[in-house]
C-alpha cells in the first residue's frame, strides 16, 4: 500500500477490537446476549464503558499535545466506529465525553485544558455537554439556565438541562447559560461544572428518560438551584457561548459518521452471515442475484459514507476553515446514506431483523434503532441541511468558478501526516466554500487521464465525468434557489441532499485520484456508482456494479444440499 | 484565494447599506423599502446562525474579510454598515 | 376533496354503518382514563401484552363476523369493506388489528377457498361464537418461501396422517382454538406436495406437542407469536382442506384477499401516523412558530398525506377488482403488496423527522408514534415480502405483454370497479386463479382512458399523466418482451425484478386516474379536485425511482390545508375521510 494514500488510523480501533472481541468471547463485555439483555432492561453499559476505559478510548477525546492520541479527530472517528460496530448503544455512552470536552478544546486556556485533559486521561472522568433544555428544540438561544455573576467573580448558576445524555453519570458538564437576561448571540456563555465540586442541593439528577433506541444510555438531565460555580468554570469570555458552539459542533457533527458507519458495517455483517446460511429456491439466498445487488448497493453505500467520513475528519485538520460546510454535510449525508443501506438489509433479513431473541440475539432490530438517534444528535438532518442552505450562494459561485483550497485539499486528501487540528482555525462560516466539492472537475481529470493510462478501472472516469457534470448542475440548482431564512422550501431541502450525495462522491473521487492498490480502486469505483445512483434519478448502473464488493463479504457459501 | 471574490470597484457606507437591505430584503421576501435598517435582523427571522450567511455575501462583494461574529455585535443593518466602513477603507 | 361535510348527525353507537359504530366504542383516544385510549395502548406495548379492553371491546363489537362470508352467515361480503372496519382498529393500535383479527382471517379464507362445506360451516361456527385460528405457515428456517416447508403430514404405519415438524411465530399459536396448518403432505418435489390442515387445537394428542417459547419483537409487541412442534401427532383424515397435494394452489388463491387487504388495514397505522406527527409539530415550539409552520414540514406532511392518498386509492380499486376481475387479482395483490407496505414504511419514518427528538422520546408529547414506527415494520416481511411478490409477478409478465400490452385489446375493468360506493358483483372464492393468463384490465382501463379526448372540462395536466404512463406501459411492454425463461425465475437478474416494480408503478397510477375518471359527476366530495391525483402520481414517480423531487409547492400547500380541515375536524385521512377518534 502506497504511502501517499490517506487511511484511517488504525492504531487504537485495533486495540479497541481486540479489547471487545476478547470480552465478547467470554460472554461478557460486548458479547451480543448482554448487549441484548442490557437493552430490554434499559440498563447502562457499564463494564464496557470499563473495558474501553481500560484500552485507552478516553485518550482519543484529548489533543495530542495534552497526552492525546496521536491521529487527531480521524483517530478518533475511527476508534469510536469499532466501538459502533458492536454497540451503538456503548458508542454514544462513552463518546459523549468528547462532546462535553470539545469546548474547552476551542475556546478554554492553558490551564483549563490541562486540568480537563488530566481528568479524561487519568481519571476517565465522564465529561457530558448541556445545550438543549424542555421545550427549546434545537434553537440554541432559547435556553433558560441562567448563570449571575457573584461580586467575586464566582458564578451562581440555576435552571434546566434536558434531555441530556450522561447528565446523571457525568462527573463534569459543560453547559450552556444564559448571561445576559437579553439573550441573543451574545447573551451566552459556557460554563464546565464539576458537579463533584458543588455543595449538597446545588444540583440533582432528571430522572433517565425512555428511548426509542440507545435504550441504556443515561439520556436524562440536570437541575441546578443556585449552583455556586468557581471564576475558571468560564469557558472563553461571557457571551462567547454560541461562537464555541458552532464552532464545537462543526467536530462533534463529524465525528457523528463513526456511529452510523458502525451501525452499517454492522447490520452488513449480520445480513452477510444471514444470506449466506439461508438455504431457499434450492440455492442460497446469498447467492441469488438480487439478494447480491442488495449486499453489494449496501457495501457501496457505507464505502461511499466512508470516504466522506475520512475527508470530512481530516478536514478538521486540513481545511479547518470549511468545516462549517463539512460538517453540516457529512452530519446530514452519512446517517441519510447508511439508512438507506440499513433499510435495504432489513427487508432482506425480514422476520430475523423484527424478532429481538434470534439472529444474534436480535442485534439487528437494536442497531436499527439505536441508529436512528444519529440524524437526531448534534442538531438534526434538518437543522445541518438548514446551515447547509444558508450557505449555498457562496458554495454555488464558488463551485461555478472551480477555485478552491489546493494547499489545503492537499492536506486532506494527500498522505503526507496531517497538521495537528488548530481550534482556533475554525470558521463560523466558510470563506473559501467547500473545496472537495468545487475541485471535483480537477480531479475527474486526473481521473481520466489515470484511467487513460491504465491505472483506473475505465468506469471510474466515466464515473467522474458524470460527477462532474452533476457537480456542476447542482452549483446550477443551488444558484437558483432564492435565499431564505430559516424557512427554506422542501426543493432547496431536496438540493441540500445532493450536495451530501456530491460531497460523499467527490471524497470518493478525490481517493481515487491518489495511487492505490487495485482493491481500493474497485471499492472505491462503486461508491462513485451508488454516489451517481443517489444523485440521478434511473441512473443505470451496470450489473455487475457492486458485484466485486460481495464477494468477500459472502465467502465461503456452498449450495445447499437438499 | 484571492480569485474567489469580485468586489465593486468603489464602496461606502451609503452603497453598502441600499446593498444589505436589498440582501435581507431577498431573504425575507420582503420589499427592500419595508426593511428597518435600525431593527435587528433577528426580527425579520434571520437568526443567529443564519446571519452568518449574510457575512459570506459581504466577504465576497467587497472582497474583505469578516470576522462572522461582528454580525451579532451589530444585529441591524445600520450599525453592521457603520461597523464595516473601516474594514472597507482599508481594503 | 376541498369540502368537510359536518360529522354526522345520528348516534353513531346505534349507527348500522360498523365503522361508525367501532368509532363509537374506542371513543376518543386522547380522553384521559379511556381503557381503549393511547395511554392504554402504550401500557400494553410496554408489557408486551395485548390490550384486554380493546380485546372486548372487539369481542362485544363481534369483529369475527366480518371474516366469515356472509353465505356462512357472517358479514364478510368482500376486502373493500373489511378493510374499512379493520383500518378503525389499526388507527387505535396497529397489535390489536394483527393479534385479535388479521390473523384469523388469513387463516380463514383458506377454508373458505378451498375448504369442504363441513369445514367452512365449522369454522363459521367457530369464528362467530368467538373463536380464533391460527395462521400455522411460518417455519423460520424458510420464511415465505412456503413451497419448502418442512412440516410434514404423512401416514403412518396404519395409515392415519401423522403431523411431524415445527411452524415458528405464528400470531395467537398458543390461545386459538384452531389452526391451520401448512403441511408437506408428500414427499416429492413440485407444487402439489403440500396441503392445509383445519385442525381444532383442543383434539390434538397433547403428548404430542410441545409449545415454543413465546418470540419476542420489536415492534407490535402485545401479539402473542408462538410455536409449536409436532411428533407423530395423529390428525382425522377430513382435516385436509380440499384436494390433498393442492396446498400451494389454495395459498396462492386465497391470499390474494389477505394480500390486499393486510396494506389496506395497515394505512390505518399511516392515518394516526401522519395524526401523531402533524400534533406534534403543532405543538412543538421551534424558534418563533411551531414545527408546522416551516415550509419543509408541510411538505414532509402534504407528502406523507399524498401517500396514504395514493395506497387507498391502489387497495381500494384491488379491493373492487376482486370482484369484477377475479381471474386477474393475483397481479393486482401481489401489486398491491409489493408496493404499499413499502411506501407506508416510508412515509411513516420521513415522518419521524418532524419530531426531531420527539419521536425518539418515550415519554415525550407524541409518545405513541415510535410505537407506530416500530409496528409498522413487519409490513414489509409479513405474509409476503415485497421480493415474493416480485417473484410472484415476473413470471406472468411475458404472458401479459402478448395478450395484453401486444394484442391492443382485451376487456378493460367494469367502470363500477373505480366508483366506491357502488354495488359489487359478489365475491367469488372459486373464480381466485393462480395466475392471471396474461389479462390486464386494470392497464386496459389506464391506456383507454389515455386516449379520451381532452377538453369536456378535463384537467390538462392530468391527461399528461395519463399519457405519460400509457407511454410507460409500452415502453415495460417492450423491456418485458426481452425476457428469457431463464429471466423469470428466483435467480433472475435484478433489472428483470426491476420490471415488477415498474408494472405495479403503472397498475396504482391506473387506479388513480381510473378513480378520478370515474368520479361523481357532481363536483363534490373528496374526489372533486384534481390536486389528489396529482399529488398522488407524484409520490408514485419518488416511490418507483423515476425522481427524487419534492412535491410542488401548490399541491404541498393544498393538500396541507386539507389536512388541517380533517385534522380539526377529526376525519381520517383516506379517501373515505371519516369522523374518527384517534
Amino acid at each position: 500500500m502506497s504511502a501517499d494514500v490517506p487511511e484511517w488510523p488504525t492504531g487504537l480501533a485495533a486495540a479497541l477490537a481486540d479489547a471487545m472481541a476478547a470480552g465478547a468471547a467470554a460472554g461478557g463485555a460486548f458479547s451480543t446476549a448482554r448487549s441484548a439483555a442490557l437493552d430490554a432492561a434499559e440498563a447502562f453499559p457499564g463494564e464496557e464503558c470499563d473495558l474501553l476505559d481500560a484500552s485507552g478510548l478516553a485518550r482519543a477525546y484529548v489533543p495530542e499535545r495534552l497526552g492525546g492520541v496521536a491521529g487527531g479527530l480521524p483517530e478518533l472517528l475511527s476508534a469510536l466506529r469499532e466501538v459502533a460496530r458492536r454497540d451503538v448503544t456503548v458508542a454514544v455512552a462513552h463518546g459523549k465525553t468528547f462532546l462535553g470536552s470539545v469546548s474547552t478544546w476551542v475556546a478554554g486556556t492553558e490551564d483549563q485544558q490541562r486540568a480537563l485533559a488530566r481528568l479524561v486521561t487519568d481519571e476517565n472522568a465522564v465529561v457530558a455537554w448541556g445545550l438543549t433544555e424542555r421545550g427549546m428544540g434545537s434553537d440554541l438561544l432559547a435556553g433558560n439556565l441562567t448563570a449571575t455573576p457573584e461580586p467575586d467573580g464566582t458564578w451562581r448558576i440555576t435552571g434546566e438541562k434536558w434531555p441530556i445524555n450522561n447528565a446523571t453519570r457525568g462527573r463534569l458538564i459543560c453547559v450552556l447559560a444564559r448571561t445576559d437576561p437579553a439573550g441573543g448571540p451574545r447573551g451566552f456563555s459556557l460554563f464546565l461544572i464539576d458537579k463533584s465540586a458543588l455543595p449538597e442541593g446545588a444540583w440533582e439528577p432528571l430522572p433517565k428518560e425512555p428511548t426509542h433506541g440507545i435504550r441504556g444510555a443515561d439520556i436524562s438531565g440536570l437541575r441546578l438551584r443556585d449552583a455556586p460555580v468557581p471564576a475558571d468554570a468560564l469557558v472563553g469570555g461571557v457571551g462567547d457561548g454560541l461562537g464555541i458552539v458552532l464552532r464545537a459542533l462543526q467536530l462533534t457533527r463529524t465525528l457523528c459518521a463513526a456511529l452510523s458507519l458502525g451501525a452499517g458495517e454492522h447490520a452488513l455483517r449480520l445480513v452477510a452471515d444471514f444470506a449466506v446460511e439461508r438455504a431457499l429456491h434450492g440455492t442460497r439466498l446469498a447467492l441469488l442475484p438480487l439478494a447480491r445487488r442488495v449486499l453489494g448497493r449496501a457495501a457501496a453505500s457505507l464505502a461511499l459514507a466512508d470516504a466522506a467520513a475520512l475527508l470530512g475528519g481530516r478536514s478538521a485538520h486540513g481545511l479547518p476553515g470549511e468545516m462549517s460546510a463539512v460538517s453540516a454535510t457529512v452530519k446530514a449525508g452519512v446517517p441519510w446514506i447508511v439508512q438507506q443501506a440499513i433499510d435495504d438489509l432489513a427487508e432482506l433479513l425480514g422476520a430475523r431483523g423484527f424478532l429481538t431473541e434470534q439472529h444474534a440475539d436480535g442485534m439487528f432490530q437494536k442497531l436499527e434503532r439505536d441508529h436512528r438517534i444519529v440524524a437526531v444528535f448534534d442538531g438534526s438532518t434538518a437543522v445541518n441541511r438548514s446551515l447547509l442552505i444558508s450557505q449555498f450562494p457562496l458554495l454555488a459561485r464558488l463551485i461555478r468558478k472551480g477555485s478552491y483550497d489546493a494547499t489545503g485539499l492537499a492536506a486532506v486528501t494527500g498522505g503526507a501526516p496531517l497538521p495537528e487540528l488548530d481550534p482556533a482555525a475554525l470558521r463560523l462560516v466558510s470563506r473559501t466554500g467547500c473545496s472537495i466539492v468545487q475541485a471535483v472537475p480537477d480531479t475527474a481529470e486526473r481521473i481520466t487521464a489515470l484511467a487513460a493510462a491504465g491505472e483506473l478501472p475505465p468506469r471510474a472516469a466515466e464515473l467522474a465525468a458524470l460527477l462532474a457534470e452533476r457537480t456542476g448542475a447542482l452549483a446550477d440548482a443551488m444558484a437558483e434557489l432564492p435565499p431564505t431564512g430559516r424557512n427554506a422550501p422542501a426543493a432547496a431541502f431536496a438540493v441540500a441532499r445532493q450536495f451530501e450525495a456530491c460531497f460523499a462522491g467527490a471524497a470518493a473521487l478525490h481517493l481515487l485520484a491518489v495511487p492505490c492498490a487495485a482493491d481500493r480502486a474497485v471499492v472505491l469505483t462503486a461508491a462513485l456508482e451508488r454516489c451517481l445512483e443517489l444523485l440521478v434519478p434511473g441512473h443505470q448502473a451496470p450489473s455487475d456494479a457492486f458485484e466485486p464488493l460481495v464477494t468477500p463479504l459472502v465467502q465461503p457459501v456452498e449450495e445447499p444440499v437438499r | 484565494m484571492s480569485d474567489i471574490t469580485d468586489a465593486p470597484a468603489t464602496a461606502d457606507a451609503t452603497e453598502v447599506r441600499a446593498w444589505l437591505r436589498e440582501c435581507v430584503a431577498t431573504y425575507v421576501r420582503l420589499p427592500a423599502e419595508d426593511i428597518d435598517e435600525n431593527l435587528p435582523l433577528s426580527e425579520y427571522g434571520l437568526d443567529s446562525v443564519y446571519v452568518l450567511s449574510l457575512c459570506a455575501d459581504i466577504e465576497d462583494r467587497y472582497g474583505i474579510e469578516v470576522e462572522p461574529t461582528l454580525l451579532w455585535d451589530h444585529p441591524a443593518i445600520g450599525p453592521i454598515s457603520e461597523a464595516l466602513a473601516p474594514l472597507l477603507a482599508a481594503r | 376533496m376541498t369540502l368537510v361535510d359536518p360529522a354526522g348527525a345520528t348516534s353513531p353507537a346505534a349507527s348500522p354503518d360498523p365503522i361508525d359504530r367501532l368509532e363509537a366504542l374506542f371513543g376518543d383516544a386522547g380522553a384521559a382514563g379511556n381503557p381503549v385510549g393511547r395511554e392504554a395502548v402504550l401500557a400494553a406495548d410496554a408489557d408486551g401484552s395485548m390490550l384486554a379492553a380493546g380485546e372486548d371491546l372487539l369481542d362485544a363489537f363481534g369483529l369475527n363476523a366480518h371474516f366469515v362470508p356472509e353465505a356462512l352467515g357472517g358479514r364478510f361480503a368482500g376486502p373493500e369493506e373489511l378493510i374499512g372496519v379493520m383500518r378503525a382498529v389499526y388507527r387505535r393500535d396497529p397489535a390489536l388489528g394483527l393479534g385479535y383479527g388479521a390473523g384469523s382471517f388469513m387463516a380463514a379464507v383458506n377454508v373458505w377457498t378451498s375448504g369442504s362445506a363441513e369445514q367452512q360451516s365449522w369454522l363459521a361456527g367457530h369464528l362467530l361464537s368467538g373463536g380464533r385460528v391460527a395462521c400455522g405457515y411460518h417455519e423460520l428456517a424458510h420464511g415465505n418461501d412456503f413451497a419448502r416447508a418442512e412440516l410434514t403430514a404423512l401416514p403412518g404405519p396404519d395409515g392415519q396422517l401423522l403431523v411431524n415438524g415445527r411452524k415458528e411465530v405464528v400470531a395467537n399459536l398458543a390461545r386459538a382454538g384452531a389452526v391451520v396448518l401448512f403441511a408437506r403432505t408428500d414427499a416429492a418435489a413440485g407444487s402439489r406436495s403440500h396441503s392445509q390442515l383445519l385442525l381444532e387445537t383442543a383434539r390434538l394428542a397433547s403428548d404430542t406437542l410441545t409449545r415454543l417459547p413465546r418470540f419476542a419483537t420489536v415492534g407490535m409487541r402485545g401479539v402473542p407469536l408462538g410455536g409449536i412442534e409436532f411428533t407423530d401427532c395423529p390428525v382425522p383424515a377430513d382435516a385436509v382442506v380440499g384436494t390433498p397435494g393442492h396446498g400451494l394452489e389454495t395459498a396462492q388463491r386465497s391470499f390474494q384477499l389477505t394480500r390486499i387487504a393486510l396494506p389496506g388495514m395497515t394505512l390505518g397505522l399511516l392515518d394516526t401516523a401522519l395524526r401523531t406527527a402533524l400534533r406534534g409539530a403543532l405543538g412543538r415550539r421551534l424558534y418563533a412558530g411551531t414545527a408546522a409552520d416551516l415550509s419543509l414540514s408541510r411538505t414532509v406532511l402534504a407528502e406523507a398525506f399524498a401517500d396514504l392518498l395514493l395506497a387507498d386509492a391502489f387497495v381500494t380499486v384491488a379491493a373492487r377488482a376482486a370482484h369484477t376481475a377475479p381471474g386477474q387479482s393475483t397481479v393486482y395483490a401481489s401489486a398491491v403488496k409489493l408496493l404499499v407496505p413499502a411506501l407506508v414504511m416510508g412515509a411513516v419514518s420521513r415522518l419521524s423527522e418532524l419530531l426531531g427528538s420527539q419521536f425518539y422520546l418515550r415519554a415525550a408529547e407524541q409518545p405513541l408514534f415510535q410505537k407506530l414506527q416500530r409496528d409498522v415494520l413487519p409490513s414489509a416481511f409479513g405474509h409476503a415480502s415485497r421480493v415474493s411478490c416480485q417473484a410472484a409477478l415476473l413470471p406472468q409478465l411475458p404472458l401479459t405483454v402478448r395478450r395484453t400490452w401486444s394484442a391492443e385489446d382485451g376487456p378493460a375493468l367494469p367502470p363500477t370497479t373505480f366508483r366506491p360506493g357502488e354495488p359489487l358483483p359478489p365475491l367469488d372464492f372459486g373464480a381466485l386463479k393462480v395466475t392471471a393468463g396474461g389479462r390486464d384490465p386494470l392497464s386496459r382501463s389506464l391506456l383507454q382512458g389515455a386516449e379520451r379526448p381532452t377538453g369536456r372540462g378535463e384537467d390538462a395536466e392530468l391527461a399528461a399523466r395519463a399519457s405519460q404512463y400509457a407511454t410507460e406501459i409500452r415502453a415495460l411492454s417492450a423491456e418485458a418482451a426481452r425476457l428469457t425463461p431463464d429471466q423469470l425465475g428466483p435467480a433472475a437478474p435484478p433489472h428483470a425484478f426491476d420490471l415488477t416494480t415498474r408494472w405495479a408503478g403503472v397498475l396504482a397510477a391506473a387506479a388513480c386516474l381510473g378513480l378520478w375518471w370515474e368520479r361523481p359527476g357532481d363536483g363534490q366530495g373528496p374526489g372533486a379536485e384534481p390536486a389528489w391525483v396529482l399529488a398522488a402520481l407524484h409520490r408514485l414517480g419518488v416511490h418507483t425511482g423515476r425522481h427524487h423531487d419534492p412535491l410542488p409547492e401548490p399541491l404541498s400547500e393544498f393538500l396541507y390545508a386539507e389536512l388541517l380541515r380533517r385534522h380539526d375536524a377529526g376525519l381520517t385521512f383516506d379517501h373515505a375521510r371519516r369522523p374518527t377518534g384517534a
